[in-house]
Formats: structure tokens, sequence, C-alpha cells
């Protein structure tokens, strides 16, 4: 099962480096969003608790989180994509299991995912943030998690559509919200009521908390945080929710109606 | 050996559209080595029987035994020892030949020298050893579907199931690949079971069968097909089809069928139609567009069966026949 889904999530990859404008849009698009807002926002940031923190440096584990949400939706589009051109069709033949499908795309999503992050984590220096050996393994760690959450996520939601313009609808109104109120654009402390009930029960903040969390502390240092460790258990569930989700939507085979139900002809 | 027996399918319909019965109730052997033809007008069924049978959809009602496994109980025991050569093409573009027939490799479970022997013994009867270094989107549309077939073959199947699979081809790729396909089955006793709008591709086939609103209309060999039309039959083109027809009824007292403006008198006996044409041309010249003597096709067996027009079955092969 394992090496049928290392084979297809190095598909996954093998197609993403021969398409050089998917590697430049994917690096660049975020990279520019955090120049561009950060830099923007810097003078008139001030979050409380974080005076001393630019916007730049806030803004930089969020722009993490929103590159693993792109390489997702990027990968979830090629689940249409591969239903059209007809490719998807030969896997869903193969005497396969089903999750073997799914961990393919959410693998491959993954390590598209990394390569993004790992290039973005070299300006954490330049912004004056230091990193231990334990804190890059468990940032490293919450990478792999987070994007293989979202890959998940964005499997679960492609994998019944027929078009991707419909996909762009559920992109837009879904997952781009979820990321803009993680905490990754402005902190939960001084929002409105009724956003602040919203970003409260946001799953993807947990992830957020994963990704910051490792530049302040050290490994020990979060691993005995419980806002730590509650924010790792509730991501770790809902990648959990979200892969069982989709194995059994690409387990699920459409069944004609059962002749009972009706009438006799 | 494919075993259907009872097969129903029913769409399940929407708030706006009643549930639609694509299948109903066909029970079909096809025996172990055996070539068929699955043909039928659009919407006759056979798109949805060959989802049924690749394993994507669940039917109704029936039972479907695939080499001994039951496909509906088993599917991934089942599908272990088919092929599928799909219509659209269920290959990567953008990836080399050798990349697609390695990753195919991996999902039926193939590595090592296992493997490398397997795809030269795959390769043997392509035109593809020197290009699989290539990017598939580089290849003709023939060369593709060689890539389609050298990949299904890999993994050695018993039965090889083939939805359309010339469609978009010339028809000389076309012939070639439905002449490695008839030697490759002769030489491995494949069972082998491919839908066909192209009549002379069914030519070859030990059997055919014709299919229309979701039931087996014929199921022979081409030769006896052909026999149970009268072995040679007279056409008449008429722009006045309908009341040339009702008047060699009334008058001559001649069987015959018509099928838009063509009349047709199917159950001529051999030397009786040059008589029987001297005749109709004697009598009704000035109603006759042109008249010949026809040896039954496979066409024409087709037509005999589903009522369809020569004209319908044109336009659905050039809209390439998808129901």
């Amino acid at each position: 099962m394992i090496r049928v889904a290392l084979a297809l999530a190095h598909r996954e990859f093998i197609r993403f480096i021969r398409q050089p404008q998917r590697v430049v849009g994917t690096v660049a698009q975020p990279i520019l969003f955090w120049l561009f807002l950060g830099s923007g926002f810097s003078s008139s940031f001030r979050a409380p608790g974080m005076e001393h923190i630019s916007y730049l440096e806030y803004f930089y584990p969020g722009v993490m989180l929103m590159m693993m949400l792109f390489a997702s939706i990027f990968s979830s589009i090629t689940i249409i994509e591969d239903r059209d051109a007809g490719f998807l069709q030969s896997v869903l033949v193969a005497p396969v299991s089903r999750l073997s499908i799914v961990l393919g795309k959410v693998l491959g999503g993954t390590a598209i995912a990394m390569v993004q992050t790992l290039i973005f984590t070299i300006a954490a220096p330049f912004l004056g943030l230091s990193l231990g050996l334990g804190s890059l393994a468990l940032l490293i760690g919450a990478y792999v998690l987070t994007s293989m959450g979202f890959a998940a996520m964005g499997f679960l939601f492609a994998w019944p559509m027929r078009s991707s313009s419909g996909f762009h609808a559920i992109m837009m109104v879904f997952l781009m919200p979820l990321w803009m109120l993680s905490g990754a654009l402005f902190p939960i402390e001084k929002v409105p009521g009724w956003l602040h009930i919203l970003m409260t029960i946001n799953p993807v903040a947990h992830a957020l908390v994963l990704m910051r969390m490792p530049f302040y502390m050290t490994a020990e240092q979060a691993l005995s945080d419980q806002r730590y460790l509650t924010a790792l258990a509730v991501t770790v569930l809902w990648t959990a929710v979200c892969l069982l989700g989709s194995m059994r939507r690409v387990e699920k085979r459409d069944r004609g109606l059962v002749q009972t139900s009706l009438t006799p002809h | 050996m494919i075993d259907i027996a009872h097969l129903t399918h029913v769409y399940p319909g929407t708030r706006k559209t009643p549930p639609r019965t694509a299948i109903d109730d066909l029970s079909l052997t096809i025996g172990d080595g055996e070539f068929c033809i699955l043909s039928g007008p659009n919407g006759s069924g056979k798109s949805t029987l060959f989802r049924i049978l690749c394993g994507m959809s669940l039917p109704s009602s029936g039972r479907i035994s695939m080499g001994g496994f039951d496909l509906l109980k088993y599917p991934s025991k089942a599908r272990a020892q088919m092929g599928v050569v799909f219509q659209s093409p269920a290959i990567d573009k953008h990836l080399s030949v050798a990349e697609n027939l390695r990753l195919h490799a991996v999902l039926y479970g193939l590595r090592g020298g296992e493997y490398d022997h397997r795809l030269t013994e795959a390769l043997a009867w392509t035109d593809l050893k020197d290009r699989l270094a290539d990017k598939v989107d580089t290849l003709s549309g023939g060369l593709a579907r060689q890539v389609e077939l050298a990949k299904c073959l890999l993994t050695r199947p018993s039965i090889l199931l083939l939805d359309e699979p010339t469609t978009g081809l010339d028809p000389s790729s076309r012939r070639n690949f439905i002449m490695a396909l008839h030697k490759i089955q002769r030489e491995r006793r494949m069972t082998v079971l491919m839908t066909s709008h192209i009549f002379s591709e069914a030519e070859d086939a030990d059997r055919v069968a014709i299919m229309k609103g979701g039931r087996l209309l014929g199921l022979d060999s081409p030769q006896d097909l052909r026999a149970k039309l009268g072995r040679e039959m007279v056409v008449i083109q008429s722009r006045h089809a309908e009341s040339l027809e009702a008047r060699i009824r009334s008058e001559l007292g001649l069987k015959t069928r018509r099928y838009g403006d063509e009349v047709r008198l199917e159950e001529t006996s051999n030397g009786d139609s040059l008589p029987v044409l001297e005749k109709l041309l004697a009598r009704y010249r000035a109603d006759i567009d042109s008249i010949a003597i026809k040896q039954p096709t496979l066409e024409d067996v087709f037509i005999h069966l589903t009522g369809q027009t020569a004209e319908q079955i044109e336009r659905e092969q050039m809209e390439g026949a998808h129901p």
C-alpha cells in the first residue's frame, strides 16, 4: 500500500517539477504576499502582548500556512484534471487499496508544500528568529502534519467535483477563510465578538500555533505547554478526519437503484 | 470467463427526471479465450455495462463473475486479473512512456526482474521501443494507444476489457491496433470484451453482441448473424419511400422494411434478387432514386436488429459515440 502511495506521490511531484510556471508561481506568490503585506502593515500593526514583533515577523508563520493551503489547492485541482483526462480511471480499476489512492495525492501535495516551506524557512534568521535543533524538528513535524491535513481537506472537497471552476468557488468561500481566520493575518485578541467565535472554532487556527510556537520556545518548553499540546491534538484530529473522509469518498461507487423500490414493469 | 447473470441497472432519478433503466435483466457469458464485440446504439446501456464490468459502478441487481471471482463481492481479486483500456486515454501525458509503464506496474505489484521481463514482453509487438523516454504527449494517437495496450499487457490479464479503443484513430492506425489486438489475444488466449461502433472491427470477432434499450438483441458469430438475414437483399432509395413501401407490399405482396427513405427487401433468397429488382424497376421507375442488390454486412444486421438507419449510426459515430 505504501509503495503504491509513494509511486503515485512521486508522479505528482514529477508533474509539479515539469511545470516550471507552477513552481515559480507557488514559491513566488506567498513570498510576494509576505513582503508586500508584511511591509505595508508594519507601521500600523501593534498586537497586544506582541508589541516587540514586526508585522513581517507576525505574518511569517501565516505565510507558511498559506503555502501549504495553496499547495493543497493546486494538488486538489489535479484530481479534477486526472478525472477529466482519464488517468484516474486506470488507478481506480487497479487492485489497490483506496487509502493508497488518497495517500498518493496527499503525500504528493505534502512533498510539494515541504519544498516551498523549507525554502521559506531560510528567511527566519533574517527576521532575527533563531531555531534550536529541537524546535526545528518540531517545526518540520508541523509542516508535514499540516500539509497533509490541508491536502486531505482539499481532496475531500475536490473528489466529487466535476469542474475546476466549481472547486474555485469552494476555495474562495471555504478554504481561504479558514486560513484568513486562523490568526495568520491578524491576532484573535482584538477582533469583534462574532469573528472571535469563528476564529475560536476554526480548526486550522491550531495548525498556526504549531507553526509559530517553535520560533519562540525550545522543544521542551513547547512539549510541556498546554496550548501546544492542544493544538497538536486538534490538528492531528482534523487531519485524520479528512483522510478517512477522503477514503470513504473514494470507496463509494455509484450504485444503481435497487429494484424493490420501483414499481414492477 | 466473464459471466453476467440477470444484470439490471437503474439510474436513480432526480427531482426532475424519473429513474431510468439502463440495463434490463441482461445475461451474457463470454467463454475463456473468446473475443467478443459489444455493439449497440447510443443509450443502449453498453457504457453502463462497461462501467459495471470494470468495477466502477454497482448494479441494481444481478451477478457478475470475472475469471471465477465475484466482481461485486471481491472487486480487488477480480480487478487483479483484468486489464482495462478506456476510450479516453488513461495514461499521464506529462510522463514518459517508461514512467507510465512503471507506475502501472507498481499499481499491480510488479517489481524487479519480473518487471523487466514483462516490459520486454509487453513491448514486443509495439513500435515504442525507441520512444520509451519520450513524453506521451509527443506521441501520435496510434502510438499512445499502443502505450495503453502495452500497459495493460504488463499485468498479464486473463480478461481484457476495451471501450471503443480505436476512437479518434485514423483508419490505418485503427487497423494496426485491431490486428495487433487479435494476434495478442490468440497468443495469450485472453478473454476479450470490446465495445465498438465500427462494424469492420467486428468481422474477426468470435461473437458479436448487439444491445439496445439495456437488452441483448443478438449474440452470435458474425457469420451466423449475417445468415439470420436473407442471403441477399434489395435496397431501394426513394424520396417517397413510405408510399412506395405500401405499394410494394400491397401490389406485389413482398415483405419490406423501411429505414428513413430506404426501403429494404431483406429476405430475398439467393438468385431471386435480380428478377425482383427488374420487376420493381419496371413498375416503380419514377419513384426509385437508386436500387441495388447487397450482401448483408454486420451493419445491416445491426440495422435490422436495432431499427436504426445508417445515417443515425453514422451520426453517432461522428459524435464520438458517447451516450
